[in-house]
């Protein structure tokens, strides 16, 4: 039987074929690694130096792709507008074009501003519990507020319900105003005492509670004065606006009936 | 005689050019003035809560209804494209003047809701522990150093507050850095649709970290072109 052609190593000398050759010298097994001769570096057959090399190249290779990848960040630049739609090619229609668009553009300018308040408005920033009051682009008050806990109230008994203490967010306005307010408790101030809800509705009516005024602007929720003024700027309410009493006072000389209610 | 000729033509037809494409640039401004100021209305005209980034004014503003909620300072404004093996990749879609929808926080703000089962009507209930004052939205909501606020369909805004780690140590800085690059290469790489735009705005730490705990959820955005050229069209 033939034996298999040998493959010629890096420094000439042919490499042995497959199989055992008893009688050859070279069979006894090299103690020094580097002195094994011809390794594979996948399919190509490379020496220990070659192979340290394309690693190294591999490897910057690599870090160079990986610092070239992610983001890359060019100042902003105002780019330059472009022209769209039917646009006359000759110069003379130019003209009636551009006043045409000045006008529309003047329009729609108008149109903007109609869509915001005119006049006072309230602003509540309820993550942060901050009030302002403002009127047109003016901060007139900046008030420390207390808005909704987040906190979830269950029911143990009974229809088993369940409350979410949080502020609402939207556009509001003031429905009514009122002086010296009396609250008239709902059923989960009662669940949240562990107290049977009361039959008679005057049991309901708590006095003193909600402050000086009250500007109430829908589904239960008002802007109302407190007992507890240390906890203003933390959210503790059971989602009404608590306020303090001389912000309170404040707000309630300049807000009237219909005025908004920005709560974010 | 004939090189005179020439010469005086173009003279006279070089200002006429001129003021052509003055009237072109002109047409092409008070058109895309229009276009920013219908969208306006358009997210004036709805429900959501929405992000004004007006580069003429370096301002980012939110607002509801057409009313500035809350008005925050620009100090930078960045545009980044993604970019894998220095190949950069952009988006041709335009991102400014166009409407975004469902931006988000990343990381987000993490709300932990306290949920009391009440005891039963008429049961006697224990004294009640005196309540502990609750945290402070500084004390309840961290900010990162940076964040993002994503938008569906593949903007970004990434929010970095000035000098906002230089109270951080030396490892903190290098950690922080570090990974940025990490989460910017598995952006570039894993993801087409997500952050096919950045816009980096550098802030003030108060007011970046003041729009981290404001911001409401599902909030939309629109990049103005030329904030100045409405204000000035309409006197």
């Amino acid at each position: 039987m033939e034996p298999l052609p040998s493959l010629p190593s890096s420094n000439g000398t042919p490499e042995p074929a497959a199989g055992p050759e008893p009688d050859s010298p070279s069979t006894s097994a090299p103690t020094n690694p580097s002195a094994i001769g011809p390794r594979g570096f996948g399919l190509l057959p490379l020496d220990r130096r070659t192979r340290s090399l394309v690693t190294a190249l591999v490897t910057l290779l690599l870090a160079i792709a990986w610092a070239g990848t992610g983001y890359r960040y060019e100042p902003y630049v105002e780019a330059l507008p472009k022209l769209s739609g039917d646009v006359p090619a000759n110069d003379r229609s130019l003209k009636p074009l551009a006043s045409r668009l000045t006008r529309r553009a003047r329009d729609l300018n108008a149109r903007l501003k109609a869509t915001a308040p005119r006049g006072m408005y309230i602003v509540i920033d309820q993550t942060q519990n901050r009030l302002y009051l403002k009127r047109n682009d003016e901060t007139l008050l900046q008030a420390v507020c207390s808005a909704g806990s987040g906190m979830v109230l269950k029911e143990s008994g009974g229809k088993k319900r369940e409350w979410v203490f949080d502020s609402p967010r939207g556009r509001f306005e003031v429905l009514s105003m009122l002086r010296n307010p009396v609250w008239r408790k709902p059923d989960w101030a009662f669940v949240e005492e562990a107290q049977p809800i009361p039959k008679n509705p005057t049991e309901r009516l708590d006095y003193g509670s909600l402050g000086e005024y009250a500007l109430y602007f829908g589904n239960g929720y008002m802007i109302h004065g407190t007992l507890y003024e240390r906890l203003l700027g933390r959210a503790v309410s059971h989602g009404c606006i608590r306020v303090g009493r001389d912000d309170l006072r404040e707000v309630w000389a300049h807000a009237n009936v219909g005025t908004p209610i920005f709560i974010y | 005689m004939v090189a005179v000729g020439v010469l005086a033509a173009a003279c006279t037809r070089a200002p006429a050019t001129q003021k052509s494409t003055d009237l072109r640039t002109e047409v092409a401004r008070l058109q895309r003035t229009s276009a920013l100021l219908q969208r306006q209305i358009e997210l004036a005209s709805e429900k959501e809560f929405y992000l004004v980034i007006d580069p003429a004014a370096s301002a980012v503003s939110l607002m509801l209804r057409g009313a500035e909620l809350q008005r925050y300072p620009v100090l930078g404004l960045q545009i980044g494209h993604p970019r894998v093996s220095w190949v950069g990749r952009h988006d041709p879609r335009p991102w400014q003047g166009t409407i975004w929808s469902n931006g988000e926080l990343d990381p987000p703000r993490q709300i932990d809701r306290l949920v009391i089962q009440a005891a039963p009507p008429g049961k006697d209930v224990a004294e009640p522990e005196p309540a502990e004052i609750p945290p402070t939205a500084e004390e309840l909501y961290p900010v990162p150093m940076r964040y993002h606020i994503r938008f569906a369909g593949g903007l970004s805004l990434e929010i970095r507050p000035r000098e906002a780690d230089a109270n951080a140590g030396r490892w903190a800085r290098l950690w922080a850095s570090w990974s940025a690059k990490w989460r910017d290469v598995a952006a570039a790489i894993l993801t087409r649709d997500r952050d096919a735009v950045r816009l980096r705005m550098a802030m003030n730490p108060k007011d970046a970290e003041s729009l981290y705990r404001s911001l409401p959820p599902a909030v939309r955005l629109i990049v103005l072109a030329g904030g100045a050229d409405a204000a000035a069209d309409s006197k």
